[in-house]
């Protein structure tokens, strides 16, 4: 089939993918005022939480400091010799903190990264705001409804550039997929298919215990309710917790339903109702879902997103190129049109898809989508020229929404009905009541 | 499933049991409440575990939107537990009531105020309990109560909607200092 690029308007394309007016593909507009820096341009940075994914966005701004483009000012850390490596990586010229609130309080900082647990991002993204630094904070942006609306509400009174680390809409392939949907090629997409392996169980369970001498478990706590130390919260394990990492869901989830929504061009809607379903472990601390299944009903216009794990893996189709980029195909999204179908696998650092959406990309005139300079790249350009980002505020919380949602109707086992211009569940009290969770003092919002 | 088999089943010492019963708790209601807490407080870690997974899957349950009165008779039961025992076992009575939002629960939370182990997660709960019951206990432990917590309690009737000239939100101020000296001094 030979597309008719000309004559893809962007109005067509908003009826093809069935967007609402308001969202954007191209012209991402200006939040904020666009800020003047030194002479040579740099932006001083501070990092807070420098382990896992913190210390992966620590070591690519190291590699920009090099060439002048940032100046690391600051590091922070609840794990004493996390921060201690992270000294060592950020070099002698930044001052080490524990306490994340003396670094944001500094006036020589311009902007921070957030790599924390995922039950912290809200509230520092917030404090960052409010003490006028721009914002990279790792997905997924929330943990409940009421703080998506505080992020929000934070970068748009303090004027602040903020970006969610949901990197997968800043690939090349992504854009390619965008680009090839966008221009109606699939027809009309009615659904999105996911698939994702499995949580993890937790088979030999501990029993609490003191805390390693490093770790300011207070800290760590931050926001969540007070308990005893337990070494399977943390560090990377506190992603199998449903209250500080929600599970794959809310990981990967933020990744490749990311790549779900900006495709369909739905950042700015949200589904009519939520209902998911699952099992979780039997024994053990970890209590997120191992297998679930949660089915996303979007209405005016009408599409279905669905969540699996595991779902239906469909394996890489290039072998070579598999093993020699190490490509991870253990997740995934299917876009189905009523023309024709388009596979995308990963979605986060890695985004690939079909031949014939990448080879339709390198092709001239059509409908274009905006291409992502990068994902930290496209953040420094938002601080330096007020455009909103690849994955601002408004349409990360709508993903973590979606996450949020469906843990929420698996731990309620129940179907949820959701209105979007209001941002709240209705006809449900207790659903409703949880929508917030009242954090521990003075850890909040 | 009734109340005495999710007990029972709760207690075994199969996983595979325990998870089964946990996850299919939620229609036991109210009557396996005070069962399930016994075992909370008195049950080695995973029989302790499943049994606070049940009863947080009764709580939820109760609270669907036809649900009727099984909300108020689930917080009937869970409001004596509040009383005394570990406080680590009652913080989760706490939130589940501050989740079923029962306006009845409010006085016997706000005992817990006085609690150190537990104060911080009173006041979330009558934070978010609706209702003048809830709201009257934090103005009075605004008045009254620890000079420490005043501030928690400030924040909370702000969030209710009250407005509070003392006691402004602490939440930017740094408090704790690190001990990591520069590794790359000579």
């Amino acid at each position: 089939m030979k597309p008719e690029l000309t004559k893809t308007t962007r109005r067509s394309f908003l009826k093809t993918t069935g967007v609402i007016a308001g969202a954007t593909t191209l012209g991402l507009p200006q939040i904020v005022s666009p800020r003047v820096f030194g002479a040579n341009n740099r932006i001083t940075l501070g990092h807070i939480g420098v382990g896992g994914m913190g210390g992966f966005h620590l070591r690519e701004m190291v590699k920009r400091m090099g060439s002048g483009e940032v100046n690391i000012a600051a590091v922070c850390d609840a794990d004493e010799k996390r921060l201690a490596n992270a000294w060592k990586t950020a070099g002698a010229q930044a001052e080490v903190y524990r306490d994340y609130r003396y670094l944001i309080q500094r006036k020589d900082i311009d902007a921070v990264v957030i790599g924390t647990p995922d039950h912290w991002h809200a509230v520092q993204m917030v404090h960052a705001a409010e003490c006028g630094k721009h914002v990279y904070v790792e997905k997924p942006a929330c943990c409940t409804i009421e703080e998506g609306k505080a992020m929000i509400a934070a970068a748009t009174a303090n004027k602040v550039s903020v970006q969610v680390g949901s990197q997968g809409r800043s690939q090349p392939e992504a854009y390619a997929a965008h680009r090839y949907i966008a221009s109606g090629m699939l027809g009309k997409v009615n659904k999105v298919t996911c698939w994702h392996y499995p949580s993890p169980s937790d088979d030999k369970p501990v029993a609490d215990s003191a805390p390693p001498p490093e770790l300011d478990w207070d800290l760590w706590l931050g926001p969540l309710a007070w308990r005893p130390y337990n070494a399977r919260y943390c560090h990377g394990t506190f992603r199998w917790i449903m209250e500080s990492g929600g599970g794959q869901i809310r990981d990967r989830g933020a990744h490749v339903m990311s790549n779900a929504m900006y495709f369909m061009n739905a950042d700015h809607t949200g589904p009519a109702t939520i209902e998911a379903k699952g099992t979780v472990p039997a024994k053990g601390l970890w209590d997120s879902a191992m297998e679930m299944e949660v089915t996303y009903q979007f209405k005016n216009p009408d599409w279905t997103l669905v969540w699996s794990q595991p779902g239906e893996k469909i394996p890489y189709f290039d072998e070579t190129r598999k093993k020699k980029e190490g490509i991870r195909d253990g997740y995934g999204a299917v876009y189905h049109g009523d023309k024709d179908k388009l596979i995308v696998w990963v979605g986060d650092n890695q985004v690939y898809t079909e031949p014939k959406a990448v080879e339709f990309a390198s092709k001239p005139g059509g409908v274009d989508v905006y291409k992502s300079p990068g994902h930290h790249d496209d953040w420094f350009n938002g601080i330096k020229t007020g455009k909103k980002t690849i994955m601002n505020i408004e349409a990360a919380v709508a993903v973590s929404n979606l996450t949020v949602l469906g843990n929420m109707s698996l731990i309620l086992d129940r179907k949820l009905k959701w209105d979007h211009a209001k941002s709240e569940i209705i006809g449900d009290t207790e659903a409703h009541r949880m929508m917030s969770r009242p954090q521990r003092y003075p850890y909040v919002l | 499933m009734n109340a005495k088999e999710l007990i029972e089943q709760i207690k075994n010492g199969d996983d595979k049991v325990r998870g089964a019963a946990w996850q299919a708790a939620g229609n036991a209601g109210s009557t396996a409440v005070r069962g399930l807490a016994e075992l909370m407080f008195t049950g080695e870690q995973e029989v302790a575990r499943a049994a606070k997974r049940a009863l947080w899957k009764i709580v939820r349950y109760a609270g669907r939107p036809a649900g009727g009165d099984e909300t108020k008779a689930v917080a009937k039961e869970l409001v004596p537990l509040l009383a005394s025992g570990d406080p680590n076992v009652r913080r989760e009575f706490v939130w589940m009531l501050s989740e079923i939002g029962d306006i009845h629960a409010a006085p016997m939370i706000a005992l817990l105020l006085n609690n150190p182990n537990l104060r911080e997660d009173a006041r979330a709960a009558l934070q978010r309990i609706p209702g003048d019951t809830s709201l009257r206990s934090l103005k009075v432990a605004l008045k009254n109560g620890a000079e420490d917590h005043k501030p928690a309690i400030a924040e909370s009737l702000r969030v209710r909607g009250e407005k509070v000239k003392d006691f402004p939100n602490q939440k930017l101020v740094p408090r704790k200092q690190t001990a990591v000296k520069n590794p790359l001094a000579v």
